[in-house]
C-alpha cells in the first residue's frame, strides 16, 4: 500500500513538471527581459446573421486549422482580430483560425524561438523588415501568385511593392502604410517665435535652414528643457533617425551598388547635427530610445519628436499641448520619408493545404469588400490599394499624411544585412555624439554594416 | 564462499528495493534537469561547432572560438563582464556580511524588519525595479540630477556616458544583490557555537578576533555560497542591461550575456551566440574552482 501511495505521489510530481508546457501566457524569470504576451483564442466557425460578408461561398472543403500570430497593429486589445476571423468563418466555415496576440518587446524573439523550434504558426501580421528576413531564410512560403498585374496595378507604388519582396520574390502580402514623420509642440514653438520657421501650408514641407533657425529659436527661449533629442539607444525607431539625417542635405544611405554607405552629404548632416548639439540648439541622448524621446516629448521635455507616426502620435497623444505633425526638414524643400507598410506572410510548414487556407484568409482580410477597408482603417493607416480610395474623408489630419504619400522614399528595412546596419548605425550616433570625428566614424559605419556578425566558415 | 556471494547479493537486492521509493521521488526532477538543462547544455555545445543561423547549419569546427576572440564587441563584452564580477562579487560579500553581523543580534522584530528592507529588492520585479531606477537616473528629470542641480552640480548623462553607465549596472545589480546574502548571514551567524565566542571572550579575544578567529571560519560555508552565487550572477547580468542601456553607449555596457542574446536573437547567429555561451560557462566554472580551491571547499579550520 505504501509502495502504491508512493508510486501514486511520483507520478503526480512527474506530470506536474510537464504541465508548464501548456501554460497560455509566459512569466518571466528574474533575469529575463519584459515577457513575451502570448494570448491564445482558437475560434470555431459560428455562422452569424448579423454581418453580410461580401465574398462569395466556396464549395465544402476539408477541413483545415490555421494559426494566426499578429504584433498589435490593429490596436492593443481592440479585438478587431477576432471580428475579422468570426467573418471569415461565415464565408469558409471549413478553416479554423486559431490566433495568438504578441507585443513588440517580446514577441520577435518568441517569433525566433518559435521558428527555430519548428513551431512557427501559419499566418503572421507584422512588417516588412522581419518578414522579408525570415523570406531570406526560407521560412515563407512564396506569394508571386498574390501579386497580379490587376493587384501592382491597383497599389500603382513600386516602392511599395518592391517592400513586399526580397531578390524579387514577394513574402509579404501589404495592407496598409503610412509615413513617419515629425512632431512638434505648437505651443512651445510659439512661445519660441520659433512657429514662423515652420510651414503650416500645404503639405507642410520646410527646410533645413528653417530647421536650424527654429532649434536655435527654441534654444534660446528655453521653451523646454531641449529642443529636441536625437536619441541614440539601440532599439527601435532608428527610422526617425535616419531619415532626419537623410534629409538635412538630401543625403543617401544606399550606394549605386546596394551596400549601406553614408555619402558625403551624409556625413555633413551628422556635422551639422553634432554642431547643434554643442551649441544646444539640440540635444543627443546616447542612452535614449525611441520610446524615451516620445515621452519626452508628449511630457513636454523637448519640443520635437523624430519618432512621430500614425500609431505613435495616438499612444504619445497629449492633452497639455498642440502637437502638429510635420515631415522631415530637407535642403530643398522636398522631403524623403520613410514608411511603414503592415502586412501578412505565411511559413513554409510544409503543409500545401494550411498555406491555401492561409493564402485565404490573407487574401479575406487585405482584399474583401468591406473588411480590407476596415483592417486598414483599425491599422490607423493608409490604403495600398488606390481603389479603397480615401478611407477618412472627413479627417484632415489623416488627408495631409495621405498626400505625403508622393515622398516615399526607399523602403530600407528590407536591405540585405538591415540587422547588422540598424545596431551599427545606433552604434555610429553613439560615438559621433560622444565627440567622435564624424567621417572616420562614417568609415567604421561603412565597414560595418556590410557585415554579418561573423558567421564563421 | 557461495553463501557470502549470496549474502552480498542479497544485501545489495535489499538496498536496490529500498532506495527505488527514493529513486522514484527523485525522477520528475531528474527528467527535469535532463531535458530542460543538460541537454540544452549538450545542444549548444554542438551548434557553437557550426555556423547555424536561420537559414541553416554547417560544421566549421573551432572556427567561431577563434572569430571570437579576435571580435572587439565580444573582447570589450568580456572586460565589461570581468569588472562586474570583480567590483560585485567582494562588494557584496563584505557589505552582506557587515549588515549581518550588526543585525543579527538585535531584537527578532527588529532584525526581521531590517531584513525584510533589505530584500524588498530581490522579490521586486526586475522590471519594475529598472523602471524606478531608469527614472531616478534620467539626465532631464532624474532624482540625481536634480539634487546634483541643487548644489550647483551640472547635470550628468548617468546612462548615456560610458565613464557612468558601468558604475550605474553595478550599483542597481549591487542593491538587488545583497538581499539574500543578507538574509543568509543572519541564519549562519545565529547558527555560531556560541560556547566558543564566550570562551574567547574570557579569554580576553577581541571583537575582531572573535569574530576572525571564531565566527569567520563556522561562516566559511554560507561564504562561499555567497561568492559563487553572486559570480553566477554577475556573470550573468542581463535582464539590467536589456532594460536599461541595450548594452551601450557603444558597448560600453554590453556583457557576454548581453552579447549573446543580441547576437542570437538579432542577428540570427546561433552557432556563434552558442560559441559564446561555451566561453562563458567555462569561465564561470573556473572562476567557481578557483573559488572553493581558496576557501578549502567551505570548510572551517
Amino acid at each position: 500500500m505504501k509502495k502504491l501511495v508512493s508510486i501514486a505521489l511520483a507520478a503526480m510530481l512527474l506530470l506536474s513538471t510537464f504541465s508548464g508546457c501548456s501554460a497560455e501566457t509566459t512569466t518571466a524569470q528574474k533575469t529575463d527581459p519584459a515577457p513575451a504576451t502570448k494570448t491564445e483564442t482558437e475560434t470555431k466557425t459560428t455562422p452569424d446573421a448579423a454581418t453580410t460578408p461580401t465574398a462569395p461561398e466556396t464549395p465544402s472543403a476539408q477541413p483545415v486549422e490555421i494559426s494566426w500570430w499578429a504584433f498589435p497593429t490593429f490596436g492593443v486589445n481592440s479585438g478587431y482580430e477576432q471580428e475579422v476571423i468570426d467573418a471569415f468563418a461565415k464565408v469558409h466555415p471549413e478553416i479554423t483560425i486559431k490566433l495568438t496576440t504578441l507585443d513588440f518587446q517580446a514577441g520577435p524573439e518568441a517569433l525566433t524561438s518559435a521558428i527555430e523550434a519548428g513551431t512557427a504558426p501559419d499566418v503572421l501580421f507584422d512588417a516588412p523588415g522581419r518578414i522579408i528576413e525570415y523570406g531570406r531564410n526560407g521560412k515563407l512560403i512564396k506569394l508571386d501568385d498574390m501579386f497580379t498585374a490587376d493587384f501592382t496595378k491597383d497599389v500603382n507604388n513600386e516602392g511599395v511593392i518592391s517592400a513586399c519582396k526580397a531578390d524579387g520574390t514577394a513574402y509579404m502580402y501589404p495592407l496598409s502604410i503610412a509615413p513617419f514623420y515629425m512632431g512638434i509642440n505648437k505651443e512651445a514653438f510659439e512661445k519660441a517665435d520659433a512657429l514662423q520657421y515652420v510651414n503650416l501650408e500645404g503639405d507642410r514641407a520646410w527646410t533645413t535652414e528653417n530647421f536650424t533657425k527654429a532649434c536655435e529659436a527654441l534654444a534660446k527661449a528655453a521653451a523646454t528643457q531641449v529642443p529636441g533629442i536625437v536619441y541614440c539607444g539601440g532599439q527601435g525607431g532608428d527610422q526617425g533617425t535616419r531619415a532626419l539625417v537623410n534629409n538635412l542635405n538630401s543625403s543617401s544611405i544606399v550606394n549605386a551598388d546596394g551596400k549601406w554607405a553614408i555619402d558625403e552629404k551624409g556625413i555633413k548632416s551628422l556635422e551639422l547635427l553634432q554642431k547643434m548639439v554643442t551649441d544646444k540648439s539640440l540635444d543627443a541622448n546616447t542612452a535614449y530610445a525611441a520610446a524615451d524621446e516620445l515621452q519626452a516629448f508628449q511630457n513636454g521635455v523637448a519640443a520635437m519628436s523624430f519618432c512621430w507616426g500614425t500609431s505613435n502620435s495616438i499612444t504619445y497623444k497629449s492633452d497639455s499641448f498642440t502637437q502638429i505633425s510635420v515631415p522631415f526638414p530637407s535642403e530643398d524643400g522636398t522631403p524623403s520619408l520613410e514608411f511603414l507598410a503592415n502586412g501578412f506572410c505565411v511559413f513554409d510548414n510544409k503543409d500545401d493545404a494550411k498555406a491555401a487556407a492561409a493564402k485565404t484568409f490573407i487574401q479575406f482580410i487585405c482584399d474583401d469588400g468591406i473588411y480590407g477597408p476596415q483592417s486598414v482603417v483599425k491599422t490607423g493607416a493608409f490604403p495600398v490599394r488606390e481603389s479603397f480610395g480615401n478611407l477618412y474623408p472627413d479627417d484632415a489630419e489623416k488627408g495631409l499624411l495621405s498626400s505625403w504619400t508622393k515622398y516615399y522614399g526607399p523602403y530600407y528595412n528590407t536591405s540585405a544585412n538591415f540587422t547588422a546596419m540598424r545596431t551599427e548605425w545606433w552604434n555610429m550616433l553613439q560615438r559621433v555624439f560622444q565627440g567622435g570625428n564624424v567621417a572616420a566614424e562614417v568609415e567604421i559605419f561603412n565597414a560595418q554594416a556590410n557585415q554579418s556578425v561573423t558567421p564563421a566558415k | 564462499m557461495a553463501n557470502s556471494k549470496a549474502v552480498v547479493r542479497a544485501g545489495i537486492s535489499s538496498q536496490i528495493k529500498s532506495n527505488f521509493i527514493s529513486y522514484l521521488f527523485m525522477l520528475p526532477i531528474l527528467v527535469f534537469f535532463l531535458g530542460f538543462v543538460i541537454l540544452p547544455m549538450v545542444m549548444g555545445v554542438f551548434t557553437s561547432f557550426t555556423n547555424s543561423n536561420m537559414g541553416g547549419s554547417e560544421f566549421v569546427g573551432f572556427s567561431n572560438y577563434i572569430q571570437l576572440f579576435q571580435d572587439k564587441n565580444f573582447l570589450k563584452s568580456s572586460v565589461n563582464t570581468i569588472i562586474i564580477v570583480i567590483v560585485s562579487v567582494p562588494t557584496v560579500a563584505f557589505f552582506s556580511l557587515w549588515v549581518g553581523s550588526a543585525i543579527y543580534k538585535l531584537k527578532p522584530a527588529i532584525c526581521s524588519f531590517f531584513r525584510c528592507v533589505f530584500y524588498l529588492p530581490v522579490v521586486t520585479g526586475s522590471v519594475a525595479v529598472v523602471v524606478v531606477w531608469k527614472w531616478m537616473f534620467d539626465v532631464y528629470n532624474g532624482l540625481f540630477n536634480h539634487g546634483l542641480n541643487a548644489i550647483g552640480v551640472q547635470s550628468v548623462n548617468w546612462l548615456g556616458d560610458s565613464k557612468t553607465a558601468l558604475l550605474c549596472i553595478i550599483l542597481i545589480l549591487f542593491t538587488t544583490s545583497i538581499g539574500q546574502p543578507i538574509v543568509l548571514y543572519v541564519s549562519a551567524l545565529g547558527n555560531v557555537d556560541q560556547s566558543l565566542v564566550e570562551a574567547a571572550e574570557v579569554d580576553g579575544a577581541t571583537k575582531l578576533q572573535t569574530f576572525w578567529r571564531i565566527k569567520y571560519p563556522a561562516i566559511m560555508p554560507t561564504t562561499l555560497y555567497v561568492m559563487v552565487i553572486t559570480t553566477i550572477n554577475s556573470f550573468q547580468c542581463f535582464a539590467l542591461i536589456q532594460l536599461l542601456t541595450s548594452g551601450g553607449p557603444n558597448y560600453a555596457t554590453s556583457t557576454v550575456m548581453y552579447l549573446l542574446y543580441e547576437t542570437a536573437f538579432k542577428r540570427y547567429q546561433y552557432g556563434y551566440a552558442d560559441a559564446m555561451g561555451v566561453v562563458l560557462a567555462i569561465v564561470i566554472a573556473i572562476f567557481s574552482a578557483i573559488q572553493f580551491k581558496v576557501m578549502n571547499g567551505g570548510t572551517a579550520e
